[in-house]
């Protein structure tokens, strides 16, 4: 059997001018203890179909509004842990409130010492490629230089040129200026050692 | 948009590329460095210089082999002032069974030119074919182009321009085999100028 509870929300709407009845007026107090209860978290166990739906858009329309606070209590905590790490000291309770530069900076960690790592690594292989002698690069013994090309044993062109026709016979004065040419070289190498051969 | 935060294992595997890559570079810095040993730079260094191989710089047994060879000419000098061409021919042979040290250029030099001028002391005393064959020989064992492979060509060519004189001198027969001889000249002779103006070319690009 249906009673006027129960078409509440499926009955026809009244008129906004019309003067509460005092079944509506005992309704809408009822409904507000049961708004106060639940609020006060002693929401009863049982209620009508229309009020739990009452209720529930009742809740919905709180939490948008924002007015939803944590329980004394745990607000207390949060403060108190707040408190504790502005002042350096260790939180007593166990789920310690997290700083939010500190959680993000957990979050990014990972990635920047991966992103790192890998800056690191291409650097590296970069550097190896272009160091790697290959074509078009310079002979890395010609970059270092050591031995001065006068005491070095060589190709004697570029100090007798061109052998004229005229001279082609001429290999007496052309050993003498090969021979006093190499001994400078040697004799500036041996004096650089110390002597030594 | 789901964000996936990396392992310890992926962060783990690139730091550990990083760190081999780098190991790499270091390695292969240190195998471009020269060792230790070598060779001082002294006062008379320049810009044109190189690290030298042991047998690279100029040795005593160089020296002694040069020194061999000139004592050589001037023995044949004085036998050609003499006018003794046989002796001076044998003591520019000589000069071509010389030691030298294993792969010094101026070994090549040296023999090239003793050729040269053996070749010509051949060529005084009518010895086309020996002087021939001294110039061939001269050329083949010529590894790399040089001053005095060009004056092997150029002694080549006067080779050549004999037996086209001989050539003439024997008539009318020898017409053809003269103007062949003379051909032959002027190819030698062209070889020489052509390797001449390869290295002086060379030589500017290198100053």
């Amino acid at each position: 059997m249906a009673t006027q509870d129960d078409d509440t929300l499926t009955g026809a709407v009244p008129d906004p001018e019309t003067e509460p009845s005092p079944a509506e007026l005992a309704h809408a107090r009822r409904f507000a203890e049961l708004v106060d209860k639940t609020l006060a978290g002693r929401t009863p166990p049982a209620m009508s179909a229309d009020d739990r739906t009452l209720l529930e858009v009742a809740t919905v329309i709180r939490a948008t509004h924002g007015s939803v606070e944590l329980a004394p209590s745990k607000q207390r905590q949060a403060v108190e842990d707040a408190l504790h790490q502005a002042m350096g000291t260790v939180p007593t309770s166990r789920g310690a409130v997290v700083p939010i530069a500190r959680a993000q900076a957990r979050r990014w960690a990972p990635w920047v010492v991966a992103g790192a790592s890998t800056l690191v690594a291409a650097a590296a292989i970069a550097l190896l490629w272009l160091r790697t002698p290959g074509a078009g690069h310079a002979n890395p013994v010609a970059r270092r230089p050591a031995v001065p090309e006068e005491w070095t044993s060589r190709s004697a062109d570029a100090l007798v040129g061109p052998i004229a026709r005229d001279h082609a016979g001429d290999a007496s004065s052309r050993i003498d200026t090969i021979f006093a040419d190499r001994l400078d070289g040697f004799r500036t190498r041996r004096l650089a050692r110390g002597g030594k051969p | 948009m789901k964000y996936v935060i990396p392992g310890l294992g992926s962060v783990a595997f690139v730091a550990a590329l990083a760190i081999a890559a780098c190991l790499a570079c270091s390695s292969e810095r240190d195998a471009h460095l020269p060792p230790a040993s070598a060779e001082p730079a002294g006062p008379a260094s320049s810009s044109a210089t190189r690290v030298a191989d042991p047998g690279d710089v100029i040795d005593q047994d160089l020296m002694i082999a040069l020194a061999q060879a000139k004592n050589f000419h001037h023995k044949a000098k004085i036998y050609m002032a003499d006018g003794n061409l046989t002796a001076a021919t044998a003591s520019v042979r000589q000069i071509l069974s010389l030691a030298f040290p294993k792969g010094a250029p101026e070994a090549d030099d040296v023999r090239n030119d003793a050729r040269a001028l053996l070749a010509k002391l051949l060529m005084s005393q009518g010895q086309l074919d020996e002087a021939t064959r001294t110039i061939d020989e001269g050329l083949a064992a010529s590894q790399r182009e040089s001053f005095f492979v060009a004056n092997l060509y150029t002694v080549q060519g006067e080779l050549h321009e004999a037996r086209a004189a001989a050539f003439e001198a024997a008539g009318e027969s020898g017409k053809a085999s003269a103007t062949d001889e003379r051909h032959a000249a002027i190819s030698s002779y062209d070889k020489s100028i052509q390797i001449n103006e390869r290295l002086q070319k060379k030589l500017l690009e290198e100053r």
